[in-house]
């Protein structure tokens, strides 16, 4: 990791100086040790502050729509979940290609700190390190092996796209996802196999926490309409009192807006303030794309076109006797 | 549109359709409610609205009461949308200010109760009240025609829809992929019910559509792509190279006398004779000019020979020639492809790879005086008369299984029984013997003309169907039964006749992307509607004629020709044509250029353009989608497909039909 | 079979609401065939026109649930013989999704109905709703999704 941290101060700093870009985004250091934060640099002294550690989860894909519109060309770090947000980003048409410089890092999964501090509780860790089977964390009093499984995102342990898809230069070796990617349905199959009456109780236990913060939507490399239709007063979706009918409302028809376009990049899960997992809904979606038209993974390239705006003669359906034609 | 909605004065009109309606609605209870709606002005009652009184009420109440758009709660739209909204233009209102409410199909007949009738007529009335209180002044556009027809295919289908259409005074192009115009019409020997010879009825229309001023023939060529609309279709069409010029060649036929290459085999004659490597397909060919097959040609090839080029004494043999890519425009296509018979791997109890068992073509080929016999009707295998010939009915067709076709091909029994007779005929001490299932003979003339292969010239007709056909020395033995009597039986035949099923051409379902219409599980294309628009096509402009659309005989298939011209005809004479204005449209504040749209459109209507917005004091250039107005049919699947519903359908927008569902439930 | 007069059958009286969006050149011409044929289903069923069954917007049926239908229907035609070429072939895909994910989220699938209906299948238009009626009786009235602030 040390390498690529150097790698990538190096390459961060030759780009500005040079002028290849004119802003770079990548990842920085926050305050506490469990913590990594995006980073928006100009100037090439600030490439000193880049780090690539177990911390850097934030996706940046979805800054790039802003950042362009202000910078001509942008250089910026990606992981394998965010190089799959770049391609589904330019299927949209919503950057230019040419604009922005990839700089692709392999990927073995990201440390999720609220995990680490149910494991240690009252021990407080001071830092981590990797071992043979997976990490050591050291605290005050003592060190504890753990699994990678144990402390990585659940996300990333289902990863299917460990290494960047789409790159203009490649920092380190290719990597291979050790971890479980069939388990990815799980959560999705554990709600299926629920009632209708215990399923609406569920979601309606997680919808009301919402309080449509939008975190969700602007994380989101698929949501990048320039005005969502829940902001839009003539579409009469949703207005601004709090009712469980709107609040489900917004995550149904959101779930179905990324629908085929959603990377799984379980960055909305992620970010819910409120808890809420999202990405039970995206991969419910994912799930019977793949069982019923074809198995799709959006993002692994930008000109394949999505499920919903093709068809096959052949296509069968989920609630009709017989399929097909 | 926010804030102050315009004050409406709606009119709702409740019919009573005699007692069709009032018998399980209360009529005047719907009137009342009516009148309690939001947005209603006048509300009133009548028996028949479409009846001129009933229209006269509507406009008198329009100018006393000043309305600006108007509920019809009365039978289907489907029935009289056009009725009312013609009546209200009349009145000054725009036509698609006009909505109905469906309270007799789908209410007072559907339902005994007169209690839920009428509160179901309520809220349908609520529904199409609230839809008009949206609804806003369309306006058709209009689009140009070009005076000028397309005709796909050069069989009698084709000749005939040209000739009709140029005789009314249009240019009509006919674009045919073999080397001649003519199609299986050409094939044939007799036709029925007249027994006439197919050549000759035939080719007077041949060389009519040749030397018509306005018609004109692109033969050896295919259309390649096709774009655009009704009026106004693009279409790029490939000459193939036929490597002798047209314009030089005399027809002599010195040069496919003297091909060496003789080993191809010839489609006209149905694989029965070969043929050089360059060939006239038939003798009465149009137009008169061989094309050289470049899989066989010799020169083509290794790059030697070329004595064709040699003996031409006009020089017209060419071996630089290319394909040619034209691009025409046109108003109207006609698609009059034709059709195929089925290959016959699949029926193996048939033993069709026998020699001496045939399919109908070939039949037809043999006993044509100008095919590879010269009339004389003989075994292939030995070239000896035959003394026993069975025919076998229904080979492939009304098949449920995946051998065959589902359908009946409709035909086969006329033409078996002029097989029999003509044989019979010619031939009288040959038996002939026909297993059938069912004898279907509904035209003029046609069961009189089968009854006489029966009765006259002693055919023997066995309602049975054919199991297996052994070949046993130089005879066929053919197992089968008859379903009368109850047994089986032998016949020790001769020659074998298999009526296979015809089937559309291999090549359909890439025309039909190419034109973009639909075909049916048979691929057959289909119609717009089965009984009333049999030769339209759910496509404006584009027209259907002949055997492509479903099998059928001579006399249907120049009928239908004759209709699709009617409607090219009627089409080309506009000067102007106006579109449906119940299209698509993009809100570019919404837009956000992700093009989604003209992925999923079916008729591609949708593209892109670029503009230049001012953002808060910042110019800015977007994408954004564009709809093209004449392309689009109005189908909406654009709308559900844009996320934030930036494009939304005029006629039918999101808003109406939200307002829709809150009048529905309430 | 007409479920009309069976309103004893609950105690209180629950009169289902199907709110069925057809489209206007096959199912809603079937629709009208079931009417000239003068079949009989009851009349909790209303019908909305659109133009093809994929004009339909999952915020329309998400709509009907919230001011009260206790069953939605979307009939098209048959996929193959839209008459805007492919338009349901989109609806196909769509609904196949949309039809999960809302039975996902616990509303009962028997509550939301998509299916295929030709301008000459009025005994089918007919037993289709006859069908959903009888399962959306059996099931009772929607309490899920339903905008608290609307008449309940």
């Amino acid at each position: 990791m040390e390498n690529i941290t150097k790698k990538i101060r190096a390459i961060a700093k030759q780009a500005l100086i040079n002028k290849d870009v004119d802003k770079i985004l990548g990842w920085k250091k926050g305050d506490l040790w469990s913590e990594s934060y995006p980073a928006f640099i100009t100037k090439a002294e600030e490439a000193d502050t880049l780090i690539w550690d177990l911390f850097c989860i934030n996706n940046l894909s979805k800054f790039l729509i802003k950042e362009l519109q202000k910078h001509d060309k942008i250089g910026i770090f990606i992981k394998g979940c965010d190089s799959t947000s770049f391609n589904q980003l330019l299927k949209d048409h919503r950057i230019n290609r040419d604009d922005v410089v990839l700089y692709g890092i392999p990927c073995e999964g990201m440390v999720n700190p609220e995990k680490i501090k149910k494991i240690m509780l009252n021990d407080r860790v001071t830092g981590i390190k990797k071992s043979e089977n997976g990490f050591t964390l050291t605290s005050k009093n003592k060190t504890k092996d753990v699994s990678g499984e144990e402390i990585k995102y659940d996300k990333c342990i289902t990863c299917i796209s460990p290494n960047p898809v789409v790159y203009d230069e490649l920092l380190g070796d290719e990597v291979k996802n050790k971890e479980r990617e069939e388990e990815r349905f799980k959560g999705v199959e554990e709600i299926e196999a629920m009632t209708p009456d215990e399923r609406y109780e569920f979601w309606k236990g997680e919808f009301q926490r919402c309080i449509r913060c939008n975190a969700c939507r602007d994380i989101c490399p698929a949501c990048s309409c320039v005005k969502c239709v829940f902001e839009n007063q003539n579409a009469e979706i949703s207005g601004k009192a709090k009712t469980e009918d709107e609040d489900s409302f917004f995550h149904i028809v959101r779930a179905y807006h990324v629908a085929g376009r959603c990377v799984d990049c379980g960055e909305c899960a992620r970010v819910c303030p409120a808890g809420i997992p999202l990405d039970l809904l995206n991969r419910k979606i994912i799930k019977d794309i793949n069982e019923v038209y074809g198995e799709f993974n959006a993002g692994f390239d930008s000109i394949t076109p999505a499920p919903l705006v093709t068809f096959k003669l052949e296509d069968t359906d989920t609630f009709s006797k017989q399929g097909g034609k | 549109m926010q804030g102050g909605i315009k004050l409406r004065k709606i009119g709702v009109f409740v019919c009573w359709c005699g007692s069709n309606i009032a018998a399980t609605v209360d009529v005047e209870q719907v009137v009342q409610e009516a009148n309690k709606m939001s947005g209603v002005a006048y509300a009133a009652d009548y028996q028949y609205m479409c009846s001129e009184i009933g229209q006269n009420m509507m406009k008198d109440a329009i100018l006393k009461h000043n309305l600006d758009r108007v509920v019809i709660a009365a039978c289907s739209p489907r029935m009289h949308e056009g009725t009312f909204r013609r009546a209200a233009e009349e009145s000054g209102i725009n036509p698609y200010l006009v909505e109905i409410a469906n309270i007799r199909e789908q209410c007072s007949w559907v339902h005994k109760d007169k209690k839920a009738g009428t509160e179901k007529a309520i809220a349908l009335t609520r529904a199409a009240v609230a839809k008009v209180t949206l609804n806003t002044e369309l306006i058709p556009g209009e689009i140009d025609v070009v005076k000028k027809a397309l005709i796909i295919g050069g069989g009698i289908a084709g000749i005939q829809a040209a000739l009709d259409i140029a005789d009314a005074g249009y240019k009509v192009d006919i674009v045919e992929k073999t080397p001649s115009i003519g199609g299986r019409m050409a094939q044939l020997d007799k036709t029925f019910p007249t027994l006439d010879c197919s050549a000759c009825i035939l080719t007077p229309k041949m060389v009519d559509a040749a030397r018509h001023p306005n018609i004109t023939l692109h033969t050896y060529s295919e259309v390649e792509k096709i774009s655009g609309y009704v009026g106004n279709f693009n279409v790029s069409i490939k000459k193939k190279a036929r490597y002798v010029d047209m314009d030089k060649c005399t027809g002599c036929r010195i040069c496919t006398e003297k091909c060496p290459s003789k080993k191809a085999k010839s489609e006209f004659e149905e694989g029965l004779k070969n043929r050089g490597a360059v060939y006239i397909p038939f003798a009465q060919a149009v137009p008169n000019v061989p094309v050289i097959d470049t899989d066989e040609c010799i020169k083509l090839k290794t790059g030697k020979c070329g004595l064709c080029e040699k003996l031409c004494p006009s020089g017209a043999i060419d071996f630089n020639q290319k394909d040619e890519m034209i691009t025409e425009e046109y108003g109207a296509i006609v698609v009059a492809s034709g059709y195929d018979i089925i290959d016959l791997d699949k029926f193996g109890e048939y033993q069709y790879d026998h020699p001496d068992v045939i399919t109908s073509l070939e039949f037809e080929r043999i006993t044509n005086a100008a095919g590879p016999t010269n009339g004389k009707f003989v075994r292939p295998s030995d070239g000896e008369k035959p003394k026993k010939v069975v025919f076998v009915q229904c080979v492939g067709s009304r098949d449920k299984t995946e051998r065959g076709k589902s359908y009946c091909s409709k035909i086969c029994c006329m033409y078996t029984a002029k097989h029999s007779m003509l044989i019979k005929e010619k031939y009288p001490d040959i038996e002939a013997y026909v297993f059938y299932i069912d004898v279907r003979t509904p035209g003029k003339n046609f069961d009189e003309f089968q009854r006489r292969a029966v009765e006259k010239y002693g055919v023997q007709y066995i309602k049975g169907m054919v199991g297996k056909i052994f070949p046993e020395g130089k005879k066929l033995m053919v197992h089968g039964v008859d379903t009368m009597s109850g047994e089986t039986l032998v016949i020790d035949a001769d020659m074998v006749v298999l009526a296979a099923a015809t089937k559309a051409k291999s090549d359909a379902v890439d025309l039909k992307r190419k034109l973009n219409i639909s075909t049916d599980i048979n691929n057959f294309f289909t119609e717009a509607h089965p009984k009333l628009r049999p030769v339209e096509t759910a496509s404006a402009g584009i027209y259907l004629a002949g055997a492509c659309q479903g099998p059928k005989d001579i006399p249907e298939t120049v009928a239908q020709s004759s209709a699709a011209a009617a409607k090219v005809i009627g089409l080309l004479n506009k000067s102007k044509l106006v579109n449906n204005p119940c299209v698509s449209a993009v809100d570019e504040s919404l837009c956000s250029g992700c093009l989604a749209c003209t992925e999923m459109c079916p008729y591609d209507a949708i593209s892109f353009k670029n503009i230049e917005i001012d953002d808060h004091g910042q110019k800015i250039k977007k994408v954004v989608a564009d709809v093209n107005e004449a392309l689009c049919h109005g189908c909406g699947g654009c709308t559900v497909t844009c996320r934030p519903g930036a494009i939304d359908l005029k006629g039918f927008t999101n808003k109406q039909i939200l307002a829709e569902v809150d009048a529905i439930c309430r | 079979m007409s479920l009309d007069s069976n309103i004893a059958n609950k105690n209180e009286e629950f009169k289902p609401l199907i709110v069925a969006f057809c489209c206007n050149w096959c199912s809603y011409a079937g629709a009208d065939l079931a009417g000239t044929s003068r079949l009989k289903y009851p009349a909790n069923v209303k019908i909305i026109r659109v133009p093809c069954s994929c004009r339909v917007n999952l915020n329309f049926v998400l709509r009907a649930f919230q001011h009260g239908a206790d069953g939605v229907v979307i009939a098209g035609c048959h996929p193959g013989d839209c008459h805007y070429s492919t338009g349901n072939y989109h609806t196909r895909r769509r609904f196949s999704l949309i039809t999960n994910l809302t039975e996902y989220i616990g509303i009962e699938k028997e509550r939301f109905k998509v299916d295929w209906i030709s301008a000459a299948e009025g005994n089918k238009f007919a037993t289709v709703m006859n069908d959903i009626l009888e399962d959306v009786y059996k099931l009772g009235p929607n309490k899920k999704l339903r905008d608290a602030r609307w008449k309940i």
